[in-house]
C-alpha cells in the first residue's frame, strides 16, 4: 500500500459499503485528491468482489432462468421502444477479408438477431426440409422477418459457406446477403436479410467461401412459405 | 476487441469475454444476454439468498437485478470494473433495499424449504473449473481471519450494515469496527495473492 493519509481503515469500510451516505460521499471527495486512498480502495474491492464466492454456493432455481430472459425479452432496451428484429448480415464486399478464416474458424452463430424481439404479431413458425443430411431446420417469421433455426447440421467444409436464397413462385433463386456456419454440434439461429413478403421458398445450399451468385450445389435445406 | 456497429460476426458468442458481450448487449443483443445471465446468475442468486435468507426473496432480487442491467446496459463502463462487479454490485444494493423494506430477515435453513438444491457436479467448463478454486480459496481465508474480524466483514458485507450500526450492535466504538475491517480485508488481499503481509 502507498503511505497513506491515515484513513486506511475508512477506505476498508467504504470498499465494505459501511460508510454512511454522507460519509461516503465526504471520502469519494476525499480520494480525488488521495492516491493513497485510492490505491487502498481499489485493493479492498478486489478482495469485496470475490467475498461472495464465500457463499454457499447454490445452482439458479429452476424456473428463475426463464422467468428473467422471458421479461428481459418484453422489455425495451435502455428505454428505447422495442425495434424489429433484424438480423446480423455478412456484406459481400467484406467477405473477402475473411473467407479464408471461414475456412478455418470453429465457431458459428451468424444471425445473433439486434433489438428486442417485442414486436407485435405472432410468429409463424415452418418446418422445412433437410435434404441429403441429417438435423433439422425451421423458419420462424416474425412481421414479415425470417429466422431459420438450425440442429444437428454438418459444417459445410472446409472452404464453403451455407447460403440463404429465395424464391418468388417459379421464379430463379435470389441470392440473398446471409451466409453463415454452423456449430461445433451443428446448431444456428440465423436471421435472414430481407422480407419474406411476396417470396414461396427459403433455401439453403452450400458454396464456396464468399457465396455464390447463382446456386453451385442442390438445396440442403428448403423451407415452403406457401 | 469487437469493432463498433459491426455487421459481421462468427463467433462462438459463449466463448466470448464478459466485456464483449456487453458491447453486444449494448446493442440489444439479447443471446449475448443470456450468457451473461448463464455467468453470473448462480453466484448472484447465492449472494441474494445469503443477505436476506429466503429463496422467493432472492429470486425475485435477481429477476429485478438481471433486468435492470439489461435495461440500463449503457451505463456499464468496463473502465470501472468488471462486469462480475457491476451484477454483484447491483444485487447486493437490491438484497439490501429489500431486506431492509421487510425490515426482518429470515434464518432458516435454505434445504429446510426443499426449494433449491446444492450446486449439483455438473460438468465444469476451464473457467468454472477456475472460479470453484477461487471460491475455496476465499472460502478458507475468510474462516482464518480472527473472529472479530470476519464478524465485522460478514455484518458489512452480507448483512448490509454500516460501520456505526455494526458498531452499535457489538458495543464498540466506531473507530474499532473500522480498524477490524482494515486488518481483515488486507489479511485477505495477502491471502488471495494481492497485498503485502499485515501486521497482527
Amino acid at each position: 500500500m502507498a503511505d497513506g493519509c491515515g484513513r486506511s481503515a475508512d477506505a476498508a469500510a467504504y470498499a465494505l459499503g459501511a460508510l454512511e451516505p454522507g460519509e461516503a460521499e465526504e471520502f469519494r471527495a476525499h480520494m480525488q485528491t488521495c492516491p493513497a486512498c485510492r490505491e487502498d480502495v481499489a485493493g479492498f474491492q478486489g478482495v469485496t468482489l470475490e467475498l461472495p464466492d464465500a457463499s454457499v454456493q447454490y445452482a439458479v432455481p429452476k424456473g428463475l432462468r426463464k422467468r428473467v430472459l422471458k421479461e428481459v425479452r418484453a422489455t425495451p432496451h435502455d428505454g428505447a421502444p422495442a425495434r424489429a428484429r433484424r438480423p446480423v448480415l455478412i456484406p459481400r464486399r467484406a467477405l473477402g477479408a475473411f473467407a479464408g478464416a471461414v475456412a478455418v474458424a470453429v465457431a458459428v452463430i451468424v444471425g445473433i438477431a439486434i433489438g428486442s424481439s417485442g414486436g407485435g404479431g405472432g410468429t409463424r413458425v415452418i418446418q422445412a426440409q433437410v435434404i441429403g443430411a441429417p438435423g433439422s431446420a425451421r423458419l420462424q417469421i416474425t412481421s414479415g422477418r425470417g429466422e431459420l433455426v438450425l440442429r444437428g447440421l454438418p459444417a459445410p467444409g472446409a472452404g464453403r459457406i451455407y447460403e440463404v436464397w429465395f424464391e418468388r413462385g417459379r421464379g430463379r433463386p435470389s441470392p440473398t446477403n446471409t451466409l453463415f456456419s454452423v456449430s461445433s454440434v451443428g446448431a444456428g439461429d440465423v436471421g435472414l436479410a430481407g422480407s419474406l413478403n411476396g417470396i414461396s421458398e427459403v433455401l439453403v445450399t452450400s458454396e464456396p467461401a464468399g457465396g455464390s451468385r447463382v446456386p453451385t450445389s442442390p438445396a440442403l435445406i428448403v423451407a415452403r412459405l406457401t | 476487441m469487437i469493432r463498433p456497429g459491426r455487421r459481421v460476426r462468427i463467433v462462438e458468442v459463449r466463448n466470448l469475454a464478459d466485456e464483449e458481450l456487453m458491447e453486444l448487449v449494448q446493442d440489444g443483443e439479447v443471446r449475448a444476454f443470456d450468457v451473461i445471465f448463464d455467468r453470473h446468475a448462480s453466484v448472484a442468486f447465492s449472494l441474494a439468498y445469503r443477505m436476506c435468507g429466503r429463496p422467493a426473496m432472492a429470486e425475485d432480487i435477481v429477476q429485478e437485478a438481471f433486468v435492470s442491467l439489461w435495461r440500463s446496459s449503457a451505463a456499464y463502463d468496463p473502465a470501472r470494473g468488471s462486469v462480475r462487479a457491476w451484477v454483484l454490485g447491483v444485487v447486493r444494493n437490491r438484497a439490501i433495499d429489500a431486506f431492509r423494506r421487510e425490515a426482518a430477515r429470515a434464518t432458516s435453513d435454505l434445504d429446510q424449504h426443499g426449494v433449491v438444491d446444492r450446486m449439483p457436479a455438473l460438468e465444469l467448463t476451464d473457467r468454472e473449473v477456475e472460479r470453484r478454486d477461487d471460491a475455496r480459496q476465499v472460502r478458507d481465508a475468510l474462516q482464518e481471519l480472527p473472529a472479530d474480524q470476519r464478524q465485522v466483514i460478514e455484518l458489512a458485507f452480507f448483512g448490509g450494515f454500516s460501520h456505526s450500526q455494526i458498531a452499535e450492535m457489538l458495543k464498540l466504538p466506531a473507530g474499532t469496527v473500522k480498524g477490524r475491517m482494515r486488518l481483515g480485508l488486507s489479511k485477505l488481499r495477502f491471502a488471495l495473492g494481492d497485498g503485502p503481509r499485515v501486521a497482527l
